[in-house]
């Protein structure tokens, strides 16, 4: 397989990298070397892709394995004290991009690996799925979902 | 609630950043450069193995021209350690995979945390055991270079047999803890942050 076959893949699917380096980064140099070794990771591990699984599902796998060992700061972050920001930022951006940063910091309020559960759990995959690409059980996963919504839910309302 | 969070994920999708952008270009991928921690750890192991050769070479050297057996115990003490440091350095690094697996999240961070440690444990041996008999040579070494006696009539002086002893009484604690240190320095907080993470995905409530 090509690498223009690797960038057209990356690029239909870019939305993954985008909304999980979202999560975790925190300031904008960071963003960039998470985009950096996300990609190198891919290009490398490219050649293994067999397509026994979806393209975005192994890009999502990569995406947060890569993730998850690289950071070395924590990116938790304090809700009320974060929305300053995009309230001071609102005036200029759509409220669908206020929505969207609005519930970036509400995730980002969560413990790290409950990100990567609740990321997946929004883009549409099953427990199932979710217990094997983070390596805990179905049950597990269903726990976490719920407290994690919860969560959510409890701080999109204030 | 759910279906408007879900529904505002979505909307993510219409966005994009320039930054990822310009990397998707087929110039941009050729240049990357990884600065993942266990790359970082296995540049830093062949470093150590190239740096382990060429000290090893310094020691054959002065143990055929410093034909002093004080010395060349020493010396051959702290080459046989060099050797098996150097060996280990390379055996480590050939265990290490730099690249990112498909495993899952916890087994790959739990393969990095693993290796982390075993990396850090070696810089801890190494700073324990190469440093004090080191310590020994040179301090021997440096008093015949700059004394121009024999090591026997160096040391013939119980002060020199004292300084000798409290020179390694001092070093060995500082060498080993200035590894520990230097390796936590490197890679304490991320692995602190593996650990982390680690527990929260296996813990059940």
């Amino acid at each position: 397989m090509s690498e223009a076959q690797f960038l057209e893949a990356v690029k239909n699917s870019q939305g993954i990298i985008y909304k999980l380096v979202g999560l975790y980064a925190n300031d904008a140099e960071e963003r960039k070397d998470l985009y950096q070794e996300v990609l190198l990771q891919a290009w490398r591990s490219w050649s293994s892709f067999r397509g026994d699984a979806k393209f975005s599902t192994w890009l999502y796998r990569i995406s947060l394995n890569t993730i998850l060992t690289q950071k070395r700061k924590s990116s938790r972050i304090d809700y009320m004290e974060s929305l300053e920001a995009v309230d001071r930022a609102s005036s200029e951006q759509t409220q669908k991009r206020e929505e969207v940063e609005r519930l970036r910091k509400a995730i980002r309020t969560l413990p790290e690996t409950d990100r990567a559960l609740i990321s997946m759990h929004l883009d549409g995959y099953e427990n199932p799925e979710i217990a094997e690409v983070l390596g805990i059980t179905v049950n597990h996963v269903a726990v976490k979902l719920h407290r994690c919504k919860q969560q959510l839910a409890n701080l999109l309302k204030q | 609630m759910i279906m408007s969070i879900e529904k505002t994920w979505r909307d993510i999708d219409e966005q994009s950043d320039e930054a990822l952008l310009s990397l998707l270009q087929p110039k941009a991928l050729n240049k990357l450069q990884s600065k993942n921690p266990l790359s970082t750890i296995r540049k830093n192991l062949l470093r150590n193995g190239i740096m382990g050769i060429i000290i090893a070479c310094f020691y054959i050297f002065i143990l055929i021209f410093f034909p002093y057996w004080q010395i060349q115990i020493c010396i051959a003490a702290v080459l046989i350690f060099t050797v098996w440091a150097t060996a280990g350095a390379f055996r480590l690094r050939k265990a290490i995979d730099g690249n990112i697996e498909t495993l899952s999240l916890l087994d790959e961070m739990q393969r990095h945390y693993t290796n982390i440690q075993q990396w850090i444990s070696s810089q801890k041996w190494a700073g324990l055991i190469i440093y004090p008999v080191s310590a020994a040579g040179g301090f021997m070494l440096g008093g015949v270079v700059g004394a121009q006696k024999s090591v026997d009539e160096i040391m013939s002086k119980p002060i020199m047999i004292w300084a000798l002893l409290i020179c390694m009484a001092v070093l060995t604690p500082i060498g080993y803890f200035l590894a520990k240190w230097l390796s936590h320095k490197a890679f304490g907080r991320h692995l602190k942050l593996l650990k982390q993470n680690i527990d929260d995905l296996k813990e059940k409530n």
